[in-house]
């Protein structure tokens, strides 16, 4: 270096290239998402127009609910279905550890496109479900599943499964195995002592792979629109609608603006939460 | 040299820039970039179209970057006074949209050998047809034993949540929407009867795919029997072993013509004639008629062979008259209120 002081570990100044690159791809664009979003139709004045448009109707009203609502029903399945295999993970001897990894992250070493294309194979008429069903003669015609929101809860559940399962092992790991003894030799059952010790004590864990979580399935377009059809809309598919069928910036700018607002909302009340349960744990 | 910080950084974002901004050290040296479409497209044009164009101009350098229409024109608007596509290939709608924003060169009629012998129909002076897109009706032959004649067969009562359509966003399935107008006294302005006709085919659909690609998938999948489709998509299929088959409803199949345009302010404009010039080559038309691109040709002066000739149209003369051409200007004018109608109204 050729001047200026030397550099501490934790000056704020390391932080600068992170916060120009910050500046430049996300704020800037960010900024002109909000100019165009406050353009008229056809370039007319500026006002909130475009605003009103979406909050005054109903229906864009039902596809942001829609959306959010989707978002908590594929949360609350990976969290159901990921708890118990992070505490598998957890317990598991240190020799099956290296496979189970392997497995939990085997969906984000492919493509989503992939995957997302093995949930239609897995969900069509001719697919894997279908075929038990009907060959264990539990149903005589194929079921519908691929195109309904079911199929598309559980493929954005597996898609999204890791985002889930990491953090959450990482705050069983840190739970003191002998707790778990502790509240057993005082007499809890396996229950209470799960929901009085446990479960407190992995809140964080909980609440970042809820947020992960939360984040990707609301915004996974590439799923949404394949597994879910062309009749489910969803805030990505009607911002891409808008903005690229369309060539309706303004409104999707729009679109963008309350779709982000929204998850910003979203995401301040798992924040609060996980203060909350900092409180929690440690009390 | 005295490596500091600041003449690092210097170096580094004038690097940076040169990348951003590639025209900044070489404005008019890069090479062609045509905009193709993504898939069959692509392949059909890098096989077939871009070797014509390198013999045709000493191997000029040409790049293709394919993407959807839509997506040409986003691009473009982003950068109107430098903009980084020579030719765009559009479907009918977006085709309209660019020419009305100005993004698209008058394509020089004059100097083109090949313009005067496209039909009519081809013939567009801000940028010509080179190729057709067709619509009629697929099926499943293992599942459905009589071959469908008319677009009216997709209400019959036998398919019964088996039929598949698309969604307005694809030219596809807006000009399906128009021809079902049509059949019930609608036009290209008033398609209200078209949605009365979707609402009765409720009870037969199985899917409202996002995209036209996504029926594909559904036919491999077994979930739909029957749709609207393109006759280039189902050729594909078709070649990979799926059980398709296409057919040309007798209320005609519908046709959009793709063209093909010189981009407005392109810094290859030179080549980019010269690749059009190509597209609209008999030579060219023919080659991209036979298997496996089976492209329909525009160039009077190709003689329609193979299977096009069999299941479409054995001349130009008979697919004008058996082809049905949809007015896209009348179309885009109300498209933005019919796509917002249907995400209302198409739930089942």
């Amino acid at each position: 270096m050729a001047g200026g002081a030397p550099i501490s570990q934790n000056d704020p100044r390391l932080a600068w290239p992170l916060a120009l690159v910050f500046l430049v791809l996300f704020v800037a664009p960010l900024a002109m998402l909000l100019a165009l979003s406050l353009q008229g139709p056809q370039g007319g004045a500026l006002g909130v127009g475009q605003y009103a448009r979406f909050l005054g109707d109903l229906f864009s009203l039902g596809v942001l609910g829609g959306t959010l609502w989707l978002g908590v029903k594929v949360t609350l399945l990976c969290l159901l279905l990921g708890y118990p295999l992070a505490w598998l993970y957890v317990r598991a001897p240190a020799g099956l550890r290296g496979p189970m990894m392997l497995v939990i992250l085997l969906p984000l070493l492919t493509s989503v496109v992939v995957r997302t294309f093995a949930w239609i194979v897995i969900l069509g008429r001719q697919g894997i479900v279908n075929e038990t069903l009907m060959g264990l003669g539990l149903t005589a015609t194929p079921l519908k599943l691929l195109y309904t929101d079911g199929g598309l809860v559980v493929a954005l559940a597996q898609v999204q499964m890791p985002l889930m399962v990491l953090p959450l092992i990482n705050s069983l790991f840190r739970v003191d195995p002998n707790l778990a003894d502790a509240s057993a030799i005082l007499g809890a059952g396996a229950w209470r002592g799960f929901f009085r010790v446990l479960l407190p004590l992995t809140l964080p864990g909980i609440i970042a792979g809820c947020l992960l979580t939360y984040a990707g399935a609301i915004t996974a377009f590439i799923t949404q629109s394949l597994v879910g059809g062309g009749q489910m809309l969803f805030m990505p598919g009607y911002l891409y609608q808008q903005a690229s069928t369309l060539q309706d910036w303004p409104f999707a700018a729009a679109i963008a603006m309350i779709f982000l607002v929204a998850v910003l909302a979203v995401v301040s009340v798992f924040n609060t939460l996980g203060r909350l349960s900092r409180g929690y744990a440690q009390a | 040299m005295n490596l500091n910080r600041r003449s690092l950084m210097t170096t580094a974002l004038t690097l940076g820039a040169m990348r951003v901004y590639p025209g900044i050290s070489y404005a008019q040296a890069r090479p062609l970039v045509f905009a193709t479409f993504t898939g069959s497209w692509e392949e059909a044009h890098k096989a077939v179209l871009v070797p014509a164009f390198r013999k045709a101009t000493g191997n000029a350098q040409i790049v293709l970057d394919p993407m959807l229409s839509v997506d040409q024109i986003a691009k473009i608007n982003a950068a109107k006074a430098n903009p980084p596509i020579d030719v765009m290939l559009h479907d009918p709608g977006p085709a309209l949209v660019a020419v009305g924003q100005g993004l698209a060169e008058p394509y020089p009629v004059e100097k083109s050998a090949y313009y005067k012998d496209l039909i009519p129909v081809a013939q567009e002076k801000m940028g010509p047809a080179p190729f057709f897109q067709v619509v009629g009706l697929t099926y499943n032959p293992e599942t459905v034993k009589t071959p469908p004649k008319s677009w009216a067969d997709l209400w019959n009562p036998a398919f019964k949540g088996r039929v598949g359509i698309t969604n307005l966003n694809s030219t596809l399935g807006t000009g399906f929407l128009v021809e079902i107008a049509r059949m019930h006294g609608g036009s290209e302005a008033n398609v209200d009867a078209g949605f009365a006709a979707l609402d009765k085919l409720k009870p037969n659909l199985a899917a409202v795919a996002a995209n036209p690609g996504a029926l594909a998938t559904l036919f491999q999948q077994g979930q739909i029997d029957i749709s609207p489709g393109n006759f280039n998509a189902i050729q594909i299929l078709k070649a990979r072993g799926v059980p398709v088959e296409f057919v040309a409803p007798k209320e005609g199949a519908i046709a959009f013509k793709t063209t093909i345009h010189i981009v407005k302010n392109a810094p290859n404009q030179e080549l980019a004639f010269k690749l059009i010039e190509a597209a609209l080559s008999p030579e060219v038309q023919t080659e991209l008629m036979n298997p496996p691109y089976l492209i329909v040709p525009t160039n009077s002066k190709v003689k329609m062979a193979g299977e096009i000739a069999k299941v479409l149209a054995a001349s130009h003369a008979e697919m004008e008259k058996k082809f049905v051409f949809q007015d896209w200007a009348k179309i885009n004018e109300q498209r933005a209120a019919w796509i917002d109608k249907f995400n209302r109204e198409i739930k089942f």
